[in-house]
């Protein structure tokens, strides 16, 4: 349970960017994520909300910071779509807490642990969303498997890309 | 006390945010008189301010990269992309032509149908007035098969409006702002519409499954449904005008959870997944509307008058062929024909003459010997007579 206490021994190694970051990339996120599955159809498999959640939440190492910032990128993705606003908020206000939960452990530098933590992520969220339609709340849902893990795939795939640009950004001092 | 807040508080943030969030859901989620778990079609109005928040953060920088990629687009097509315009504008201004006599020849029709219908009292829903409109984005999730249209509230759009291309439908409004409009996509599980088999005239439900491909459901095993067949909008579900392209079959399985039906594979007419330009159709009449009633006697004077100069001068060719002497005349003998008139200085071929005569043969038939132009008998040894046209000019009757 320490890692839910509110002492960080990683205090010290908290990421920082520039602040204009922390709105721009995830409002850019969320175009391109409305914007590009129009030009590649049904073929986007990605979540770049998700991706950049884990990766600031994994940065930042703050569990808060990461649960109020992967609640508002799930809810403004639930805004945009015709469902009830908060299936999305859910999966990932608990993707960021955990995002950042992780990050007090592991070692953040490390491209690899962070793809797979990615990976593995990406899966529990869609695994939260379809939880929370169809037992929750009993609605009826078509969803398919292989398709989700795709989009781990997908966002791995991205993350792989974006990760190492963003961490160009980081205040180093 | 204090401690324990200090120490959980990650935990208690979260738990926070989620529960939050669950009352949200029971708020916007109810139960039908059957039992089912639905969301409220009708978002409750702090729910619609969320949505109108988050459309209004993501609209413009969508505008934005819709602009520049129409800009670019615009570029190449009107710089770059002009060679052989003129040749096109010439095929086109001919297909015009030939569209306007279509059309004022259809005209009476296409009134007739209408008086007709009027009489039966059948209210036959004409589009009335259409809205063209530009897809800038998407839900981003294709769990949620809605689009936004760069038009809203203000260019008259209202929720449940059909959308619709030149290649058949699209799907209907579902939620208005006032410079953008969410559309539903007929291949989302959530939609619907009222479609009919052109062939069959089978009448069945179109919606979405989890795939994104369109399928009638709730279609009673036959077999006479076959892939290739035509799909149309029935007009029942007040949000379709009726005979609207949707699709062609594509194929047609067992529903797999009730033996005697089957489920429909539609093919959808418009690309779906490609939407760029769709039409918004925000009125529908059932008489034709003052401004087709204008294109139509436009086309009637532009075009009526050519129409009725074919006509005449179809008539006139008509007594003209009447009045001449024809290539069989049954006043005269069979050697005296125009046919065999000399003075034609295009002859007529005639066919080459049986090797071996039989039954069948026409002179058989008649019991008349053939004869040949010179009047002599056929070649026993089965060489066939020369077609070569007769020289006795034909005597004509007084």
């Amino acid at each position: 349970m320490s890692v839910l206490g509110a002492n960080f021994r990683h205090d010290l190694e908290i990421r920082r960017y520039p602040l204009l970051l922390y709105v721009l990339v995830p409002l850019t996120a969320l175009v391109l994520q409305a914007w590009l599955p129009r030009v590649l159809g049904s073929y986007a498999w990605f979540d770049l909300p998700l991706v950049v959640t884990v990766y600031f939440a994994l940065g930042r190492r703050s569990p808060i910071q990461g649960t109020i910032m992967g609640a508002a990128m799930g809810l403004f993705e639930d805004a945009l779509s015709h469902h009830a606003i908060g299936i999305n908020g859910i999966a990932k206000t608990t993707v960021g807490f955990l995002a950042a939960s992780f990050g007090v452990r592991i070692d953040v530098e490390n491209h690899t642990i962070r793809l797979i933590l990615n990976f593995l992520l990406s899966l529990l969220s869609s695994a939260i969303f379809v939880f929370v339609y169809r037992v929750m709340l009993g609605l009826d849902l078509k969803w398919q498997w292989f398709t989700e893990v795709f989009r781990a795939i997908g966002n791995s795939l991205i993350a792989m890309v974006l990760f190492p640009l963003l961490d160009r950004l980081l205040i180093r001092e | 006390m204090d401690s324990f807040f200090t120490r959980y508080r990650n935990l208690l943030v979260l738990l926070a945010m989620l529960m939050a969030q669950i009352v949200g859901l029971a708020v916007q989620v109810r139960r039908t008189d059957e039992g089912r778990s639905t969301v409220d079609p009708t978002d409750a109005p702090g729910v619609r301010l969320i949505r109108l928040w988050a459309e209004a953060m993501v609209a413009p920088p969508e505008r934005l990269i819709h602009g520049s990629k129409m800009g670019v687009s615009s570029f190449w097509q009107n710089y770059i992309d002009l060679r052989h315009v003129r040749e096109q504008n010439h095929d086109l201004q001919k297909t015009i032509d030939r569209l306007r006599l279509e059309q004022a020849s259809l005209l009476e029709d296409a009134r007739q149908g209408e008086r007709l219908q009027a009489l039966l009292q059948f209210q036959q829903r004409y589009i009335y007035s259409t809205v063209p409109a530009q897809a800038i984005g998407s839900s981003g999730s294709d769990q949620s098969r809605v689009f936004y249209l760069d038009k809203g509230s203000s260019d008259g759009l209202k929720p449940d409006m059909a959308v619709i291309t030149a290649d058949g439908i699209v799907g209907k409004v579902r939620d208005v702002f006032p410079h953008t409009a969410q559309i539903l996509v007929i291949n989302d599980p959530t939609s619907g519409a009222g479609v009919i088999l052109e062939t069959t005239r089978t009448r069945g439900i179109l919606t979405g499954n989890a795939s994104g491909l369109l399928e009638i459901v709730g279609i009673l095993a036959d077999n006479r449904i076959k892939p290739g067949e035509n799909v149309v909008t029935a007009g029942g579900d007040l949000i379709f005008p009726r005979g609207l392209p949707v699709g062609v079959v594509e194929k047609v399985l067992r529903d797999p959870d009730r033996d005697a039906f089957i489920d429909v594979i539609v093919k959808p007419a418009a690309h779906l997944d490609r939407l760029d330009e769709v039409l918004v159709i925000t009125n529908t009449q059932p008489r034709f509307s003052p401004e087709q009633q204008q294109d139509l006697t436009t086309s009637e004077e532009v075009k009526g008058a050519e129409v009725e100069a074919i006509k005449d001068q179809l008539k006139a060719s008509q007594i003209m062929a009447e009045r001449l002497p024809g290539l069989i005349d049954p006043n005269l003998p069979p050697d005296q024909q125009p046919l065999l008139d000399t003075s034609n200085p295009v002859p007529v071929a005639h066919p080459p003459q049986a090797l071996h005569p039989d039954r069948f043969t026409p002179e058989a038939t008649t019991g008349t010997v053939p004869v040949a132009s010179d009047g002599s008998k056929p070649a026993a040894s089965g060489v066939p007579q020369s077609a070569k046209p007769q020289t006795a000019k034909p005597e004509r009757n007084p």
